[in-house]
């Protein structure tokens, strides 16, 4: 019986690991193939749709504007968060409860309403820039992900460190410099990494508040696979697949996954 | 550290010297909580100055403020003569040795000591030398490429003080650092925090809810309760001649007795308590209520010369054997009242029922006026 357990356990987890990893080996396979269309199995090999991102000015475009947004967001919000996070956990502000739950309010709402709401700020403060528009809004929706993390990490944190460094001569800014954020790295790089990938995968944010000229990835992705539905759809996501591998193995030497999951 | 090692004057002499450390009239309130109430310290260069009291008392909150970690409302804080009352905690050169030491996990040993020679830029040379230093007066040489997080308590602790000290600094500040080793520990390091800190003349003030501590390691105890200090003195004054029933009541055991003055003279009062008469030197009214104090090892069994003594009888309740010593409570009569008696030899026959005559010395009974309010 224990055996029949066991065994049935793991056929389950074969299938869900299965199940989790098919899609990117679908995209991956159909990015090589060399049919003008989405084919699967594809009818033979070609690199011919990795050569004409070369040619995709729009999609590059849309790459590169979508890295900018969510690098800056990140950043931004890395600041902002950690900053807000330590006043909350030092208890420095009163409501320090309501301040948090309210940061990470923008993942509980779902996104139309929050682009909805974003198109109409934007409007009556007559914002019309739509590059500005957008990061603000990405602020908004990468800052839950920093304050958890942060907020859990330094909920481990022990400030007495702070005062110590002061006491040896560093001013506040540089005593925090020197050890909180070396201490509490992990959840720097765990809420970063997180909180690029929710920038810049924004979809229904994003829709609202884009315009002709200035497109983010997935609606490019989006709108390329409704009007010319060819494998550079599938190179560019291997590529975005390749990225994130990289990216982890980055983490991975900086801090150690073990400890980013721990967070 | 070496310009420390030369001066430091013999632990009698300090009380005469002006002040080094000089807290005068500081005010610190929380909210509507008073926490220090125009509390004034003054220690003397080269001192070791324990804040000896219970948790709430103020003491931390004191520490704090020397350290420039929090500002006070009102009043000075001085060290050596420069006013430090607004200048930024990085600023002020003191040490600070914290509960749980505060290391820098993300350092090694020798870099957490490091620590503070780089912030005040210290060349690279001069700093391993320092480093090596501090490791051999702590005697930690072995250490200093090891993760702080791999050390025992002891060493930490040992790591936390070298850090504090390697800068040299004018004051140093130990926020009871003993609290979280094994009493075995914890008397090892007493002993060898004192010798450290002795021979490199540093003064000291140290925070503790602890008075065994306090009284070994203290060349003067501050006795705080409530915002103030009860009393400030060596150990053996504030053991042997509290000021105040509370100092007498936090630090060590007693015994004691209420009653009434009924007459004095040539400075003894005689009392009239539910034991019989006790006398004990003081100035008080007669009819005050008061209470007698008395250390339960002051207390010996059988009668004495009357002019020098008091003698009482009482009835053993409970004996409690300690080995070296026992510990003998005795029946009361009125609430609030201890009759603890502290003997290293016991006479035999003693049982939960004997009575049994005491005497003390009159100069070993302290008098306090009773506190006005039920409860303590």
């Amino acid at each position: 019986m224990a055996l029949f357990g066991s065994l049935f356990c793991r056929i389950v987890l074969g299938l869900v690991i299965a199940f989790l990893f098919m899609p990117i080996l679908i995209v991956l396979t159909v990015s090589f193939s060399s049919s003008a269309v989405f084919a699967f199995p594809p009818p033979g090999f070609s690199l011919r749709w990795y050569a004409s991102l070369g040619n995709a000015d729009s999609m590059l475009q849309a790459v590169w504007l979508s890295s900018q947004i969510a690098a800056l967001s990140t950043a931004i919000s890395l600041v902002l968060g950690t900053l807000c996070a330590i006043a909350i956990t030092r208890g420095m502000i009163p409501g320090a409860k309501a301040v948090a739950t309210f940061m990470a309010s923008p993942l509980m709402l779902p996104g139309l309403v929050l682009g909805i709401a974003f198109l109409q700020a934007a409007r009556d403060f007559g914002l019309r820039d739509t590059y500005t528009t957008l990061l603000i809004a990405h602020v908004v929706i990468t800052m839950p992900f920093i304050m958890r993390t942060v907020l859990a990490s330094l909920s481990l944190f022990d400030f007495a460190m702070v005062d110590a460094a002061r006491m040896l001569g560093r001013s506040y800014p540089a005593a925090l410099w020197t050890v909180l954020v070396p201490n509490i790295l992990p959840g720097f790089v765990s809420g970063g990494l997180f909180a690029f990938i929710a920038s810049f995968d924004n979809y229904p944010v994003s829709i609202f508040l884009v315009d002709v000229r200035t497109k983010t990835l997935p609606i490019q992705l989006l709108n390329q696979v409704e009007m010319s539905p060819d494998p550079t759809v599938a190179a560019i996501s291997a590529l975005l697949i390749l990225g994130t591998i990289v990216a982890l193995i980055v983490c991975d030497r900086l801090v150690g996954l073990k400890r980013m999951a721990s967070i | 550290m070496s310009q420390h090692a030369t001066a430091m004057p013999p632990a009698t002499e300090m009380h005469q010297e002006p002040s080094y450390l000089a807290v005068s009239n500081v005010t610190k309130r929380f909210g509507a909580a008073t926490v220090l109430d125009s509390l004034s310290l003054s220690v003397g260069r080269a001192e070791f100055v324990s804040l000896l009291g219970p948790s709430g008392c103020g003491k931390t909150t004191l520490l704090r403020l020397i350290a420039g970690l929090l500002a006070p409302d009102q009043g000075a804080i001085e060290v050596g003569g420069r006013d430090l009352t607004r200048v930024a905690a990085h600023k002020r050169n003191i040490g600070v040795v914290f509960q749980n030491y505060a290391l820098f996990p993300h350092l090694t040993v020798a870099e957490n000591i490091a620590y503070g020679l780089r912030a005040k830029g210290v060349p690279k040379a001069e700093q391993a030398k320092k480093v090596g230093d501090a490791l051999g007066l702590v005697r930690m040489e072995a250490f200093a490429d090891r993760a702080v997080t791999a050390l025992s308590g002891g060493q930490q602790q040992r790591i936390a003080v070298a850090r504090a000290v390697v800068v040299e600094p004018s004051l140093l500040l130990l926020d009871e650092p003993f609290s979280a080793l094994d009493r075995k520990l914890r008397e090892t390091m007493q002993i060898e925090l004192r010798h450290i800190l002795r021979n490199l003349g540093i003064t000291s003030i140290f925070v503790t809810h602890d008075q065994d501590e306090a009284l070994v390691m203290s060349d003067r105890i501050a006795v705080m309760n409530e915002g103030r200090i009860e009393h400030l003195g060596t150990p053996s004054e504030v053991y042997a001649r509290p000021k105040s029933l509370y100092t007498m009541e936090f630090v060590g055991q007693s015994s004691r007795m209420g009653g009434v003055v009924k007459g004095s003279s040539e400075g003894l009062v005689e009392i009239d308590t539910p034991f019989g008469l006790v006398r004990a030197p003081g100035h008080f009214m007669s009819g005050s209520r008061v209470i007698v104090g008395v250390r339960p090892e002051a207390i010996a069994a059988g009668e004495g010369p009357a002019g020098e003594y008091n003698t009482v009888r009482g009835t053993v309740a409970e004996v409690i054997y300690f080995g070296s010593r026992t510990l003998l409570h005795f029946q009361t009569a009125q609430d609030g009242d201890r009759l603890h008696v502290e003997l290293n030899r016991l006479p035999d026959q003693v049982a939960p029922g004997s009575a049994m005559t005491l005497r003390w010395r009159i100069d070993d009974s302290r008098v306090f006026p009773a506190p006005t309010e039920t409860g303590r």
